[in-house]
């Protein structure tokens, strides 16, 4: 029997993927879990596994191809005796729920709960590609002919102005738009090739990351209330023990981040909402039992965001070790599925690159996010004296449907003391009195 | 006096203009010589449906009711009492003309009973003043033309003021009420007889309703001289070598515009006051609504028109309606909507017709009414609906489902998936949809 392997959705939202390589050939045998084709995502470069052992009928797409996720990617003429679950010779349609029932298979399985937190900020794409589905299967107001003339004619219906009652599409509104169209393009199309040589823009089209984050940041900021507070903390202190636990450190030296991380993973278990989400859909709050610290990073293609999976139980020389292997792979674009995913508190250290303060995009449906900017020499006044010192500025965004400002003030003073202070991450570290 | 609009006339296109001009907050003056309501409400739509429905009732008593279980009375001894049919009708009217006042007082309309007269494109002279109107809509209406055959001939207007039925009538003229006038004194037993001045009967019908009135008539022994075949022996009406046997003859001749009195010259079409399609005359400033236009006959035509002149004074943009349902109070009613076979063949396009007889519908037997069916027009592309035809006891107002269906441009796949309350009549639009699904 022949089997229709289609692009699974390998991450909730994920839509469509780019074929980089195929590592099959039409005729080759191979076993279930072999890799069958590379292909960039909007999250990752990622080989996808054959869920089946067989021969390779055929292959769907070339390289460069761009496939939707439920379309076909190869036929695979199974085994004798093996169970195959569809014999689908036609290309599948999209939205396929068999692609997405295909677990046990290793590495679909795996890579099909993955996803979330790609990106900042990312994770539950499916929500906003539920609501985008919904908007487009809102029915138009038409009238019954209207729709059959539309039908026939290949007109997209949503696109007619409706001049009937309450904005109608009437039969008249689609002629007339059947010889608008025709006008605009012959109207359009010269002149688009006219304006640009002179005005020289530069189409580009978006990458998958580019994409992701462009959807992400927006829904974000459509969906949380952003709330954001500034502040100032003098770090004197952990200069010095940064620089003192460095010098005796062997192999990774210690950056700020994971005295960062520490102090948040503390204050984390105290504040819980602040490692929560909003499921409004529901009415309720969901908060998260594992405190996993997802890390802003600039790369050349784009903003990623590995997870620091378990922050509050690791070391400051396991969170420095992680960082830098996460920092390789994301400069290398070698972070998979897994290392994005999961995450419930995020980190961004845009001082690292510049600036003082900021307003950060709450990495959602995540309920806060925190931000470091570029640690300075300042003035400060210590003992009634002003005296020269290192200052940490920090800006802090929460969604304030679920985080009050009070809330807030209380975590961020908690973390700041224990920033100002860093022998006290040691006093609180594995829970308070 | 100084008003936005006045309104000559206060029939089914003045005072509907009215209410709706007022609404709008244009400060409005309704002007009418006579009754508020003109003729649909004085002495046409209203008070003609209330004696015919005193000429059904006793029909139906007279002829009908033993048959449904009733008896205990002499059937012969039946007597019909006019003066008491005109009574209740007026009482109607009454009733419906306070309404209207009432209207017009919750929105500011005001109301002056004079003869106008347009001195200019901006003036009206009533009740020996002069009114300055930003616009002025002339709704003045129509009258039976005149005739000469018959030198005794009553009018219409007085009819209802009549202290005794005549035994033998003379309907002289065309139209929706001379079938109603007539079958009026058949369902009393009196023998009308119709004077045509032109066939079909009923302009603008369709040849299979017409075909099925010229039936109906026929059975109800109604005889139908074509005006032509008329002669005069000794200054006496003959038709084929018999006297004209009648006792009174009503004019229900089709009917031409009455025009206001005035000292412009406003440009006619055919009588009737030429205007666009947004209802303006000649002179800026002033439309003509309702019959005087030459349009239409029919009340809720002259009362659309009428709104569609309040929205283009307002600037509103509102797309022109054209279709009105043609409705006939006969027994049983008949009621058309939109295009006509004839029509359709004009036109060219590729139709089919489907029609369904009342006569297997559970409602209809029940209530004695199984004559008559529903007739659909459509196009045979997306099979849209683009006429419909019935004949039912209650055709005008099952054709109302029928305007909906065209409003929205529906199909006979939108009627046969409607579900239709069972047992109703209505039931037969949805068999009959059915029947011209593919």
């Amino acid at each position: 029997m022949n089997y229709v392997f289609k692009f699974p959705d390998i991450g909730e939202g994920l839509e469509e993927g780019k074929i980089i390589e195929w590592y099959v050939e039409k005729g080759q045998s191979i076993s279930s879990g072999d890799a069958l084709v590379k292909m960039e995502t909007d999250k990752v470069v990622t080989d996808i596994p054959s869920p089946k052992s067989g021969i390779i009928v055929q292959r769907f797409g070339a390289i460069g191809d761009t496939v939707k996720v439920g379309n076909a990617l190869v036929e695979i003429e199974t085994e004798a005796g093996e169970a195959t679950m569809a014999s689908a010779s036609e290309p599948a349609k999209a939205n396929s729920t068999e692609a997405i029932d295909e677990k046990g298979f290793g590495v679909v399985g795996t890579i099909e709960v993955a996803g979330d937190g790609a990106y900042l900020p990312s994770s539950n794409e499916g929500i906003a590609i539920e609501q985008i589905v919904q908007t487009k299967s809102q029915k138009v107001l038409a009238t019954p002919v209207a729709r059959a003339m539309a039908k026939e004619r290949g007109i997209d219906i949503n696109l007619v102005t409706g001049t009937g009652p309450a904005g109608r599409v009437t039969s008249k509104d689609i002629e007339k738009h059947r010889s608008g169209s025709e006008a605009v393009g012959l109207v359009q199309t010269p002149k688009m090739q006219d304006a640009a040589p002179q005005t020289e823009h530069e189409f580009v089209p978006l990458t998958q990351i580019r994409k992701t984050i462009a959807k992400n940041m927006l829904r974000s900021k459509q969906n949380a209330a952003h709330m954001s507070v500034m502040d100032e903390i003098e770090v004197s202190e952990l200069v010095t023990t940064r620089a003192r636990i460095n010098a005796k450190l062997q192999g990774t030296k210690l950056s700020y981040l994971p005295f960062i991380i520490k102090a948040i993973s503390i204050a984390l278990k105290k504040h819980p909402v602040l490692n929560a989400e909003l499921d409004f859909d529901n009415e309720r709050i969901i908060y998260k039992k594992s405190i996993n610290i997802g890390l802003a990073m600039d790369t050349d293609d784009g903003l990623v965001v590995p997870v620091v999976r378990d922050a509050d139980r690791k070391s400051l020389i396991q969170l420095a070790d992680e960082i830098a292997l996460f920092a390789d792979k994301a400069k290398s674009r070698k972070l998979s599925l897994d290392d994005m995913r999961d995450g419930t508190f995020t980190i961004t250290s845009y001082g690292s690159i510049g600036g003082y303060f900021a307003v950060p995009v709450i990495n959602y449906p995540q309920s806060a996010i925190f931000g470091v900017g570029r640690i300075s020499d300042k003035p400060v006044i210590k003992d009634n004296a002003v005296v020269p010192g290192k200052v940490m500025p920090i800006s802090m965004s929460v969604d304030h449907r679920i985080v009050d400002g009070g809330e807030v003030a209380r975590f961020l003073n908690f973390v700041l003391e224990m920033l100002a202070e860093p022998m006290l991450l040691l006093a609180y570290e594995g829970g308070e009195r | 006096m100084n008003y936005d609009l006045v309104i000559i006339g206060s029939g089914p296109a003045g005072y509907v203009a009215a209410i709706k001009a007022g609404q709008t907050g244009l400060k409005t003056l309704v002007i009418d010589r006579k009754y508020i309501g003109g003729m649909c409400l004085n002495w046409g739509c209203i008070p003609t449906k209330s004696i015919l429905e005193s000429a059904k009732l006793f029909k139906r008593i007279k002829h009908g009711a033993s048959e449904f279980g009733i008896s205990g009375f002499d059937p012969d001894g039946l007597v019909f009492d006019w003066a008491q049919a005109v009574k209740r009708s007026k009482s109607i009217v009454q009733k419906l003309g306070r309404g209207i006042e009432y209207l017009w007082k919750k929105n500011g309309v005001e109301y002056l009973q004079a003869e106008a007269r347009i001195v200019s494109p901006t003036e009206v002279e009533a009740d020996n003043r002069i009114i300055s109107a930003k616009n002025i809509i002339i709704a003045t209406g129509s009258k039976p033309r005149q005739q000469n055959s018959f030198s005794d001939a009553m009018e219409l207007e007085d009819f209802f003021s009549l202290e005794q039925l005549p035994e033998k009538p003379l309907l002289f003229g065309r139209g929706a009420i001379i079938l109603e006038f007539a079958q009026f004194f058949s369902m009393l037993g009196k023998k009308p007889i119709i004077v045509s001045t032109g066939l079909p009967l009923i302009p603008k019908l369709d040849d299979y309703l017409e075909a099925y009135i010229n039936k109906r008539l026929k059975k109800d022994k109604i005889s139908i001289i074509p005006q032509e075949e008329l002669g005069t022996i000794d200054g006496k009406l003959y038709h084929k070598d018999q006297p004209l046997d009648y006792d009174r003859a009503i004019n229900c001749n089709l009917r031409e515009a009455v025009l206001p009195d005035m000292n412009i010259e406003l440009e006619l079409r055919d009588g009737y006051i030429k205007t666009d399609e947004h209802y303006r005359s000649s002179v800026p400033g002033i439309y003509a609504a309702g019959d005087v236009n030459g349009i239409s006959y029919l009340a809720h035509a002259a009362s659309a028109q009428g709104v569609a002149i309040i929205n283009h004074i307002n600037g509103v943009v509102s797309e022109p309606q054209t279709n009105y349902p043609i409705n006939i109070y006969s027994d049983p009613e008949i009621a058309q909507l939109g295009l006509t076979e004839a029509e359709l063949k004009a036109a060219g396009r590729e139709y089919q017709i489907k029609e369904m007889g009342l006569n297997a519908n559970g409602k209809a037997m029940t209530e004695g009414a199984s004559e008559g069916f529903i007739r659909l027009l459509f196009e045979t592309k997306y099979r849209q609906v683009l006429g419909v035809q019935i004949v039912a006891a209650n055709a005008t107002d099952l054709i109302s489902e029928a305007g909906v269906l065209l409003e929205l441009e529906g199909t006979v796949y939108d009627l046969a998936r409607t579900v239709h309350a069972h047992p109703t009549i209505a039931e037969v639009f949805m068999d009959v949809s059915q029947e011209g699904l593919d």
